[in-house]
């Protein structure tokens, strides 16, 4: 028990040197630095919602377009970026490798603990100006919000951890990581309400936590205005498979790696 | 005590498959000083990885009862996008070591003054291994792996190193990996030599090095 609870601590440690590091090396310490983290969603969910509310008007099913847009987008763009990072991520923090007490799975679980800090400033940073302007609803359940995003995250990790040393075996999977996201779109919940669909297309989007994840988000933030259809433990059941997968991984392509 | 049992590492590149141990079996003890002799390709540095944990041998097990440095070489071990300090921070906070005293030491062996404040990566080979020499040295390993480079350094960098070494630290064990026999025969009580995939430990220093002058 005193080894493990040692171990427990030596990497909480690593984490927190990693995430210093990461944060000093990806944003310097000049200009707006870690602000930056959130501008991309910011924008992006703001020009799409601009352009969606002239082509589809200001409301959609009784939400508020603009509002629907980014509670869609900051995930998606989180999805993205945690993607597209686990690609080659062991190599490119190799050097590191070379403390014992550093471990894979850290790089991981730092650059998707990064992107999940990022995307929580961008959602309550845009919630509030948007929500100043009347654009933006005061979540109608709290609890629903959270575990909605704590679904959506814990997903997306799982998915990296088995992307990560996927990429690291084949050049090809290296490459294919970025369209991932592309593939992800329709399975992510982000431009439509489940309830919108018919009933075979909405048995089948259970299957994907992240669906279950966004649909208890929109939940959460509109309340009654929304039908909500989620699936919690099937959520849970299919990203813990994928977690297991990808920690198997992690530690088959940990032994083979070759560290320049 | 750190051991070595049977490790075999092979090295895979698309079709090619490449066997650089076969079957490596020695014990490091604390305090001694092993060099560890071979030709360019041999293993040295894959077999200082395999003991620092930085890679994993394909088969067999090494076990460490004692501290062990990360191999000080040429690189690895620091991110080159982040200056001296930044470096010295980090290796601080993973090695749970208070950061001000591991400063006040690198300041004082490296002696890069201003260059601190620069990225690694525009630091000299002899900088580097300056910089790695001081991080370690302040963590206070039992057995420091080292990698080739007290050559790149300069006189006062080598005098410096025997200091710190071979006289305030000769309870510590060391494994140096070299091809300079000057230096293995002058700190060494043991030497392995690396030859087709096999190690053959000596504890007569002279006949190891008479043994790798053959090779």
């Amino acid at each position: 028990m005193a080894s493990f609870s040692n171990g427990l601590r030596v990497q909480a440690n690593v984490i927190k040197a990693l995430m210093i590091r990461e944060l000093v090396t990806r944003f310097g310490r000049e200009n707006i630095g870690f602000l930056w983290i959130m501008a991309e969603p910011l924008l992006f969910a703001g020009l799409v919602g601009i352009v969606w509310t002239y082509m589809k008007g200001p409301e959609s099913h009784g939400m508020d377009i603009v509002a629907f847009v980014a509670t869609g987008y900051i995930p998606l763009t989180f999805l993205r970026h945690s993607f597209g990072k686990s690609a080659s991520i062991f190599l490119a923090n190799s050097a590191l490798l070379y403390h014992r007490q550093v471990k894979v799975q850290d790089f991981i679980f730092v650059r998707v603990t990064i992107e999940v800090i990022g995307s929580m400033m961008a959602y309550i940073f845009g919630g509030l100006v948007l929500g100043y302007f009347g654009m933006f609803p005061i979540p109608s359940d709290m609890g629903a919000l959270l575990a909605g995003w704590g679904i959506y995250i814990f997903f997306v990790f799982a998915v990296c951890t088995v992307l990560a040393p996927l990429s690291e075996l084949s050049e090809v999977i290296e490459k294919l990581v970025p369209i991932t996201t592309y593939v992800a779109i329709p399975f992510s919940g982000v431009f439509s309400m489940t309830s919108w669909l018919p009933q075979n297309m909405r048995d089948g989007l259970m299957w994907s936590p992240l669906v279950s994840g966004m649909e208890l988000m929109r939940y959460g933030l509109f309340g009654s205005v929304v039908t909500p259809y989620y699936d919690v433990p099937k959520a849970l059941g299919v990203s813990l498979c994928c977690l297991v997968v990808g920690l198997i991984l992690c530690r088959r392509v940990r032994r083979m790696l070759i560290v320049p | 005590m750190i051991q070595c049992r049977d490790i075999y590492k092979n090295y895979r590149s698309g079709h090619v498959n490449k066997s650089v141990l076969k079957g490596v079996d020695f014990t490091i003890n604390p305090c001694d000083r092993i060099g560890l002799l071979g030709r360019n390709g041999a293993g040295k540095s894959t077999l200082i990885r395999l003991i620092g944990g930085v890679e994993m041998p394909t088969s067999g097990k090494v076990t460490r009862k004692m501290s062990c440095s990360w191999p000080l070489g040429f690189n690895g071990g620091f991110q080159g996008s982040l200056t001296g300090y930044d470096n010295a921070r980090f290796i601080a906070r993973i090695y749970d070591k208070p950061y001000r005293e591991i400063r006040d030491y690198v300041e004082t062996f490296t002696e890069l003054g201003n260059q601190l404040r620069m990225p690694v990566k525009t630091y000299s080979s002899g900088m580097r291994a300056r910089l790695a020499f001081a991080l370690s040295l302040a963590i206070e390993f039992d057995c420091y792996l080292i990698d080739e480079v007290i050559m790149v350094g300069d006189q006062n960098f080598q005098n410096k190193c025997r200091e710190e070494f071979f006289e305030k630290r000769h309870d510590r064990a060391l494994v140096l990996a070299s091809h300079s026999t000057e230096i293995v025969a002058q700190y060494c009580n043991r030497a392995i030599v690396l030859h087709e995939g096999k190690a053959t430990i000596y504890e007569d220093v002279g006949e190891a090095l008479a043994i790798y002058g053959a090779l």
